[in-house]
């Protein structure tokens, strides 16, 4: 392959999803290499691996922009939502 | 014209009250007075009543329009028709009013006249209300039971009834029914200018996974977001900006949040607000805040209220959900569906190795196949070749050969036995031609052959002669030399002796033992030495 992979671990969860999507795509359509589709399939199963990781452990991130008095803006983190109460639903 | 409209298309009103004006003057008054049957008198003059009755009304008196029937009034007593000129002419005293109320009982224009039978009210009264034919063809909107409207016109009393009514000359929307009305020309104008099409509407990702939201960040709104948001799929990344939704100054921090809110460059922005009355969702009809969400570079996904309210925001943006919770659950997959996606991607991701490893093995075992079949091919040539060579006679049966050349041989024999025999006879025909020329040829030898006789008789005799004196030449050179031969020594007693080695001459040659010849006259003897005796070499 002539493009330089990015590890796994440095990709979105989309541009792995989508990564994942094209390797599929290419080995579906079934004119690859043997040892190209071996390659493909072997990136496709770890990029897979990773993408469960990620649904497993996902966290909520929520930023909140913020005025300062000088009326510059700034993205500071905020509260994820809290999912423990079901009952305020 | 308008009095019978009213009369005979009043509907339940009109029917009930005229039943009632009916019976009026038979409850009220004792006996039945010629004059007191307003059908009758109204129907004379219907356009003098209407059109000339306000004028006379107020410059004549009522006792002056019936004097036959005047003589038989107690005292102080007046006519119904006295009575409601009377009525008619304080209504007609009270200026052009506009009046706020509610349409009731509206059935739209009358099928036959057209004009318009209706109530307006309030919590606590009611009013017929009539909007003729020409007025109502030339409204901007149409009357619906319900609707808070402005009517300006003036009241005007059927006398033949006896019923009041309010005749407007023209109306408008009041209240919230105006600002709907305004809402309404506001969205027409838009979608006149094409903010609203379906092709400038934006594609929202499926999955997007930065959203920014902009609302109030102390209402309940943005707490449902993330709630929803976190439930359905946490990996969606939350940019709250906050904005105040609703009053004074509401549309112009929500455009400035909506700018704030794009520079953040998210997948898509999430407009939201929770319900709320009419007025209090009045901001997201505001024309500046629709054509910043127009404008947005990011697409807008609206969630403002709560169905079926629809602001004017809701139909320019690029989504429109019901709620601020379905605005959220829309930009993102949930966690299960991304799940099965990966489930449905893991089987696609081994099938499609599996079948490109298959088509890779298949197209192995066709090209053993084919090298196996090719293989097959040249073998059964070969073998047919070396059947074909083994099936020669010269393999098969070599004694053949021989027997061929046998065969050849005994031609070739016989051809020779042939030819010899033919050439033999050849010759003899040669041959036996020969003989007789031979003898033919040989007619002239017997005189040759008598001449070669006494040739030769005549050369015996001369050879005769020629011999004679060389032969007694030599009988005499014989006789000498018979004289001088060893062989007469001999003769006298003489002998030789040999040696191995020849003729010896000397006594000493010899030693005892030695074999030893003697050559006698007439013969040799062969004798041993015995004994050797030199002579004295006196001589």
């Amino acid at each position: 392959m002539a493009e330089e992979k990015k590890p796994v671990s440095e990709l979105t969860y989309k541009e792995a999803s989508t990564e994942l999507e094209q390797i599929i795509r290419a080995l579906e359509s079934g004119d690859m290499e043997l040892e190209a589709s071996l390659e493909s399939y072997t990136r496709g199963v770890e990029l897979l691996k990773s993408l469960r990781e990620r649904l497993a452990t996902a966290e909520q991130k929520v930023s909140v922009l913020l005025a300062d008095v000088d009326g510059t803006v700034q993205l500071v983190p905020g509260d994820p939502a809290d999912t423990t109460d079901n009952l305020v639903l | 014209m308008p009095p019978q409209g009213w009369n005979l298309t009043g509907g339940a009103h009109g029917g009930g009250a005229s039943g009632g004006a009916r019976r009026g003057p038979a409850g009220s008054g004792q006996q039945p007075l010629p004059w007191n049957t307003p059908e009758a008198a109204n129907r004379a003059h219907p356009s003098s009543r209407m059109g000339g009755g306000r004028g006379r009304a107020r410059s004549t008196a009522p006792a002056a329009q019936d004097p036959a029937t005047a003589a038989d009034l107690p005292e102080g007593a007046v006519t119904v028709s006295q009575a409601l000129e009377l009525a008619s002419a304080a209504l007609n005293g009270i200026p052009l009013l506009t009046v706020l109320g509610e349409v009731s009982g509206f059935r739209g224009p009358n099928a036959r006249s057209g004009h318009c039978y209706f109530q307006i009210k309030d919590d606590a009264a009611a009013v017929d209300c009539i909007i003729w034919r020409g007025t109502y063809s030339k409204r901007s909107f149409d009357l619906r039971d319900g609707m808070q409207v402005l009517m300006t016109g003036e009241f005007n009393l059927y006398k033949p009834t006896g019923r009041m009514s309010f005749v407007a000359k023209s109306f408008t929307l009041a209240g919230e029914g105006l600002l709907r009305q305004q809402v309404a020309e506001l969205a027409e104008k838009l979608r006149r200018e094409g903010l609203m099409d379906e092709a400038r509407k934006r594609r929202i990702p499926v999955f997007c996974t930065r959203v920014a939201v902009v609302t109030s960040l102390s209402g309940a709104v943005i707490d449902d977001v993330k709630r929803t948001l976190a439930r359905r799929n946490p990996l969606v990344e939350i940019l709250c900006v906050g904005a105040k939704v609703q009053g004074e100054g509401a549309p112009e921090e929500l455009i400035r949040a909506l700018g704030q809110a794009a520079e953040l460059n998210p997948d898509c922005i999430l407009l939201v607000r929770g319900g709320g009355s009419f007025e209090d969702l009045m901001t997201f009809n505001d024309e500046s805040l629709a054509r910043a969400v127009a404008a947005c570079p990011v697409p807008v996904v609206t969630g403002i209220g709560h169905e079926p309210d629809t602001s004017i925001c809701d139909m320019v943006s690029d989504r429109r959900a019901s709620t601020p919770t379905a605005a959220a659950e829309s930009v993102a997959p949930a966690m299960q569906e991304l799940e099965d996606v990966l489930e449905q991607r893991e089987q696609r991701l081994s099938h499609a190795f599996a079948a490109q490893a298959d088509r890779a093995a298949t197209g192995l075992l066709a090209t053993g196949e084919r090298l196996a079949r090719a293989m097959d091919t040249r073998l059964a040539h070969l073998r047919l070749e070396l059947n074909a060579a083994a099936a020669r006679p010269c393999l098969t049966n070599p004694a053949n050969i021989v027997e061929r050349r046998r065969m050849e041989l005994a031609q070739t024999e016989d051809r020779l036995s042939r030819a010899g025999g033919e050439a033999m006879a050849r010759y003899r025909g040669v041959l036996d031609q020969l003989g007789p020329r031979l003898a033919q040829s040989t007619v002239g030898l017997s005189a040759k052959d008598h001449d070669l006789r006494l040739a030769a008789t005549r050369l015996r005799g001369a050879g005769s002669r020629l011999l004679d004196a060389p032969a007694a030449a030599l009988a005499q050179a014989a006789a000498s030399l018979d004289a001088l031969s060893p062989l007469k020594v001999l003769g006298r007693g003489y002998a030789i002796a040999y040696g191995p080695e020849g003729v010896r001459t000397s006594a000493s040659s010899f030693s005892p033992g030695d074999r030893i010849r003697v050559r006698l006259a007439d013969g040799q003897v062969a004798a041993q030495v015995t004994e050797v005796a030199a002579d004295s070499p006196t001589a």
